[in-house]
């Protein structure tokens, strides 16, 4: 099996600690020559592919760099002579061109939204449930990913995103739970509801997802 | 197994059928606003579901996103590339509902509604034949049939 | 309540009548508004409306997903033809930014009998399917734009509809949310 990441959310939703274990880099690096077959648009401080999904490059996909120079936002990050990317990209003189494509890494701050993304969707489940006394979410199923979600009766959310033919990762989320209690709460210079820095609880928890993914998941 | 609702909105967010069966509990709101509510969760699902997948989609699905289960309900979404979206909560032990939201989709609303010309699409489902049928397709459905637990 | 007993049997359903049907219409589409490119548009606005219908019938027939390049949906529009008319277009003569494409057809059952009478060469006869195909990909979040850039009644050898992407249009955002 494979674990891509662990979250841990307190009990006001603020994100506590994140581990990204095994999440994949995907890039595509080509040269093009005029005109370029991928439509792309500035959206989100990135340029992302919107249409023109071929070799590789998916839509969705970044500009992260043109002729080995880095993009950030929509300018080419040359030293010498920095430049908006499009007109670049929309002159016939410039090509061919080298340009290197990837799905965006998640930034820190993006998960920590995620994080308090989530927290409203879980109570809303549960508020539209046609039966009653529902939980919030505890597993969400999606194309490329399954997610697993346990709430401690004190409000602290454990949330595992594994590869989507996973089943049953209530007894991982549990022993994460356990680590927690161990390596976060019982070490006296933790504070409550901050964000979770503890080396041991970190190589604990490296160990026991590395365990789970060689071992299977119900042998942890 | 049971089925307790069922959700259909169009590409804008409008509601354009809704259907009840099993439902144990109503969300104590207008059906109006639980329908902004519903919506805007699955908005938002969908939102969080491709940031946080740690992969690229390739399955050319629109969605994504399939379903959640919580420890009572499931919920099944279902959308079509032109942005339909059906949604359709049951018990969470439930399987193969993804059959019965494509059954839906194709011999009931593409059936009873696209191909009736007096149907307006971007305005709410009144047609009695569209109902009848998709509540026969629902009850006959393995889903439905199985005895609430 | 189910009409099943009701349907037509497409097997059995004359193409014939179907020809005559849309020619009936054409003609009278010129009788009415006296302009031919007053029904070059109208028949482009009921292909239109078809469109959108008919894009439903493709989805759930062939329970094809979203297309992520322009070739894909190349192959969708050949398929679509296919079931819907029974013809099978070659796609040819790709733009170099793989955003243009012809379909080139050899036969075409709307156009089996009919010649176009003097006064209305600019008749663009089966305009129809330019209308079908904006409809269609409009309700899957692309505009494209089509015309025709040869024509079977004009003398050519074959019909040949040019198809182009234009842009892809944003999913529709509920209130209050960014």
């Amino acid at each position: 099996m494979v674990i891509y990441s662990v979250y841990i959310v307190s009990k006001s939703g603020g994100l506590i600690f994140n581990y990204d274990h095994s999440v994949p880099k995907i890039e595509t690096e080509k040269t093009y020559s005029f005109p370029l077959e991928h439509k792309l648009v500035y959206q989100n401080k990135q340029i992302v592919v919107a249409f023109g999904q071929r070799n590789g490059v998916m839509v969705g996909h970044v500009l992260l760099g043109v002729n080995g120079a880095p993009v950030n936002g929509r300018t080419i990050e040359d030293e010498k002579n920095p430049r908006d990317a499009f007109e670049v990209l929309e002159n016939p003189e410039n090509y061919p061109i080298n340009l290197k494509f990837g799905r965006p890494k998640m930034s820190t701050n993006e998960k920590i939204f995620l994080a308090s993304m989530f927290y409203p969707l879980f109570a809303i489940a549960s508020q539209l449930s046609p039966q009653p006394r529902t939980s919030g979410i505890q597993s969400l199923e999606a194309d490329t990913f399954r997610l697993y979600c346990f709430q401690t009766l004190t409000g602290v959310k454990f949330i595992l995103i594994v590869e989507p033919s996973q089943t049953g990762a209530d007894l991982l989320l549990h022993r994460i739970y356990e680590l927690y209690a161990d390596y976060a709460l019982k070490n006296p210079f933790y504070s409550l509801e901050m964000p979770i820095r503890c080396d041991l609880f970190e190589s604990n928890l490296q160990s026991l997802l590395e365990q789970s993914e060689k071992a299977g998941i119900s042998s942890v | 197994m049971t089925v307790h609702n069922f959700y259909m909105f169009d590409r804008y967010g409008q509601l354009l059928f809704y259907a009840e069966w099993n439902r144990l509990r109503q969300s104590g709101i207008t059906r109006e606003e639980e329908a902004k509510l519903m919506y805007g969760m699955l908005f938002s699902i969908k939102s969080f579901v491709s940031r946080i997948s740690p992969l690229d989609n390739t399955s050319g699905s629109r969605e994504g996103f399939h379903c959640y289960r919580t420890s009572k309900y499931a919920l099944h979404y279902m959308e079509t590339p032109t942005g339909l979206k059906l949604v359709l909560n049951t018990d969470n032990v439930a399987v193969n509902v993804h059959e019965l939201l494509k059954q839906i989709y194709s011999q009931v609303y593409v059936e009873y509604v696209v191909k009736n010309p007096l149907c307006n699409l971007s305005e709410p489902i009144k047609s009695d034949l569209f109902e009848a049928q998709l509540d026969a397709v629902v009850k006959q459905s393995h889903v439905f049939t199985s005895k609430p637990t | 309540m189910s009409r099943q007993g009701a349907r037509l049997d497409a097997k059995k359903v004359n193409s014939e009548l179907f020809t005559l049907t849309y020619g009936t219409l054409v003609s009278q589409l010129l009788k009415d508004y006296e302009n031919v490119d007053e029904v070059n548009k109208q028949l482009e606005r009921m292909g239109y409306n078809i469109g959108i219908r008919l894009i439903e019938d493709f989805l759930a027939r062939t329970g094809s997903g979203r297309c992520y390049d322009f070739k894909d949906t190349a192959e969708k529009i050949q398929a679509g033809f296919r079931i819907f008319l029974g013809v099978s277009p070659t796609i040819s003569n790709w733009g170099p930014g793989g955003d243009e494409f012809s379909l080139i057809f050899e036969s075409n059952p709307l156009t089996e009998f009919v010649e176009l009478p003097d006064h209305c060469l600019n008749l663009k006869y089966c305009n129809i399917l330019a209308g079908v195909l904006r409809g269609a990909c409009e309700m899957v979040q692309m505009e494209v734009t089509s015309w025709f850039v040869q024509d079977q009644l004009k003398g050519d050898n074959v019909t040949e509809l040019r198809v182009k992407f234009i842009k892809r249009l944003e999913d529709a955002i509920p209130a209050g949310e960014d």
